[in-house]
Formats: C-alpha cells, structure tokens, sequence
C-alpha cells in the first residue's frame, strides 16, 4: 500500500513538473533552454542524416552499384583514410547536384529571396508530417515562411528555434493551402488526409476539371506566395447533390525524398488571427 | 547512475527516431525506441528510474516534434507508471509477458497520443489512424521487446551488480 502510494505520488510530482513546463514552453519563456538543448541534437542529427542519405543512396541505386564496386575494387588498393575523403566527395557533389538544380529554379524566380536548408529529420509522432532543417532564426528563417523545392510547394515554417526550424509538410493533415486549378480557373483548399492522401476540397460545382490539370498555390489568405506548383489532378469526385465536388491530387515534390529544400525568405505570410492588426 | 547513463543514450535513441526509423516504416507504422526504453528500464524493476526515463526521453521527442513541449513525456511517464504498478505481479511467471507489457503501453501511448492531438484541434480519422499508424507500430514494437528488455536487463546487471553476501 505504502510502496503504491509513494509511486502515485512520484508519478503526480513528475506530471505537475511537466504541467508547469508546458505552460512555461506555452508563454514562450522555456526558448532559449529549448534552443540549447536543440544545438547539440542538431549538431548530431545532421551528421546521421548525412551518413543515413549516403547509405541509402547506395542501397536504393541500383544502377550505380556496378559503378561503385569498381570503385571500390580500386580503393581498395588506398588507404582507408582516402576511401573516407571520396566518399564525403561524392556526397557532396550529389549536395552540389541538389543545390545546381535549386539554384536555377531560384534564378527562374527572380523576386523571392531563398535560402537553401539541409532536411536533418522528421517528426518523432507518426500523426504528424513535419521534418526538420537545419536553419533556424540564426539563418533568419521565420515563422510562416513557406519551403519549396526547385518541384514545388513542400510546406511552411511553423516552429524556429535558434538552429533548426519545423517544416509542416502540405500532406500534414493540419494543413490547408489555398490553391488554384491553372486551367479551369477554379479556386479549393487543399485537404491533406491522415492515409497521405490530397484532396481538394470546395471545388465549385460548375467547375470543368480535367485529369492531369496543375494545382498552383492561389495566394488567397496571404500564407503562400501564388503559383507555386503543387501537383496534378489524378481524379475527380462529382455528386450533384453535394455543394462542392473533391479531386485526389498527386503531389509535385516527393515528401519521402527530401534532402535539400528551400526556405522563402523574401515572403512574408499575412496574419489575420484577431488581434493582429 | 542510470539517469546519468539514460540522458545520453535517450537522446540518441530519440534522435535515430527522428532521422532513420522516421524513413523505414511499415505503412506510417515505426518503432518507438524510447517507449521500449523506458518499458524495457521498467521491467528491471527500477522504476523510480523507469518514470525520469519517461520524463527525460518524452522532452528529447517534443524538441524534435510537433507535439505540444511536454505532451510525450506526460505519456511516457505514465508508461512508466504504469509498467510500475503492473511490476512484480504479472511477468516474472514468464519470460514473454514482457510482450504484453509492450503492447499495453504503446497502445496506451498511441491511444493518448491520438487523444491529444483531437484535443489540440488535429482532426484524425480514428480508423485509419489505428489502421495505418497503430496496429504497424506496435506490431514493430512487439518485434523489439524481447531485445529491448534482455539489453535493459543487460544493462542494469552491468550498471547494479548484484551484491553477493559472503
């Protein structure tokens, strides 16, 4: 009895000492120790992601394996220490290969500003679709400002901290984006599913989809620049007693291959929650 | 000196969540290193341990989720608790009701996870959470817990010998 009583009240005094760090973490006093304690996992999440990209690029290639056992074979003849260096030059001309392509959609949009952002992991809770980059409010990355790949539209900051920054994904099921259709011109929401479903919602009735048609962001609401491409129309759903018809878009960028992304930091997303004036 | 030794190992558990076990999954299903930690500390009957390991290991995965800071750990203290309370009454008759154990708490850390993300206002279609995210991670969790409590178990032996009367 006593030995059940002191584990109760260990466990109350462990739950009360977490209640007053989410109400610290909730008026925003708890940062600077969150952003300590965020450095040093940062530091190590970015040197395992890098290492995690590099073997699955080995193990998912199967093209290049013929090409790497012989560079192997070659290497093998070196020392270990020089088999190091050439693995670290091939990761970083992939990175340099990344960043060519990012750099010319950059030069393509001449009137944002980009800052490019290495993806070091993703969310812990698997009801989540969130990842993680490196930069944060050190690099000047900001709440709200939207990411992209040279693909289109991947998300939007929505938690910094001092070297890292959260990226909700657009398949979060928390997400809304407004968007427009390019050729019929019709305005939707998009509505992630918890399946990685994206559906498009509040599609006007007398719209005419077409499969295969471009979903570009709208910029209605101020919390994404417009036209940013987001993904085509694989099918459509039309019942003529609901108000809307729904379409299943696919999505340009592919969530599960994220290495390098980009973050918008010329934009700056409209506020219109009460008391922002 | 298991706190001292839990911090560093719970935050590398946390940070391979994040950054592999987040890309090798079953349907959205992964294994969740830190809840087999604490469960695993639990069973060695050090649970006193067994909640600070919650505690400390549920703030690691709030630093690197969206969850609201705090909201893991709560789950994970209670997975310990809960692991507490049920020590010494059940699984020392067998050596696979550690199995059971495990599939009580991730069902109860998914289950109140689920929960407050609804409270938080996150709409989730409950079936398809269970279908796609539940019943694979805890299937992965199960495949874990046997090695996860022999290495806790390992490693509690190594860090508290047992004292031999001479």
């Amino acid at each position: 009895m006593t030995r059940n009583l002191s584990r109760t009240l260990f466990a109350v005094t462990l739950l009360l000492l977490l209640a007053g760090l989410f109400l610290l973490s909730q008026a925003g006093l708890l940062r600077p120790v969150e952003n300590l304690a965020l450095r040093p996992l940062v530091a190590a999440q970015q040197w395992i992601s890098l290492r995690f990209a590099a073997v699955r690029e080995l193990v998912t290639s199967p093209r290049d394996i013929a090409a790497l056992r012989q560079e192997i074979a070659v290497l093998q003849a070196e020392n270990a220490g020089l088999q190091r260096e050439i693995i670290s030059l091939r990761e970083q001309v992939a990175e340099a290969e990344i960043l060519a392509i990012l750099v010319n959609y950059a030069r393509t949009q001449p009137e944002n500003r980009y800052l490019a952002a290495d993806v070091i992991g993703r969310d812990v809770s698997p009801y989540l679709r969130s990842i993680l980059i490196g930069r944060g409010s050190d690099d000047g990355i900001l709440r709200g400002m939207p990411v992209v790949t040279d693909r289109g539209l991947v998300g939007r900051v929505v938690e910094v901290f001092g070297p890292s920054a959260r990226i909700q994904l657009l398949t979060d099921p928390a997400s809304a984006v407004n968007v427009r259709l390019q050729t019929s011109r019709a305005d939707a929401v998009l509505a992630p599913q918890l399946n990685g479903e994206l559906w498009l919602d509040l599609i006007p009735q007398d719209a005419e989809l077409s499969v295969g048609e471009l979903v570009l962001t709208s910029g209605l609401g101020g919390g994404y620049p417009p036209d940013i491409p987001v993904g085509q129309v694989i099918s459509t759903r039309k019942r003529d007693f609901e108000l809307f018809q729904q379409a299943v878009i696919q999505p340009t960028v592919d969530f599960e291959r994220l290495e390098i992304v980009l973050v918008i930091t010329s934009f700056r997303p409209l506020s219109i929650e009460p008391g922002n004036p | 000196m298991a706190i001292i030794v839990g911090i560093p190992l719970l935050a590398i558990l946390a940070i391979l969540q994040s950054t592999i076990l987040s890309q090798l999954r079953l349907l959205d299903g992964r294994p969740d290193l830190v809840l087999l930690a604490v469960v695993g500390w639990g069973m060695t009957g050090r649970w006193r341990e067994s909640m600070i390991w919650g505690f400390i290991g549920g703030l690691f995965l709030d630093l690197l989720s969206g969850m609201p800071f705090g909201a893991t750990a709560v789950l994970l203290v209670l997975v310990g608790a809960m692991v507490s309370f049920w020590f010494g009454r059940f699984w020392e008759a067998h050596f696979l009701l550690p199995l059971g154990v495990t599939l009580a708490a991730s069902l109860l850390l998914h289950g109140l996870s689920l929960a407050a993300l609804v409270l938080i206002g996150h709409e989730i279609d409950p079936l398809t959470a269970v279908a796609r995210v539940v019943l694979p991670s805890t299937f992965l969790n199960l495949l874990l817990a046997i090695p996860a409590s022999e290495l806790a178990s390992s490693l509690s032996q190594a860090l508290f010998p047992p004292q031999v009367r001479a």
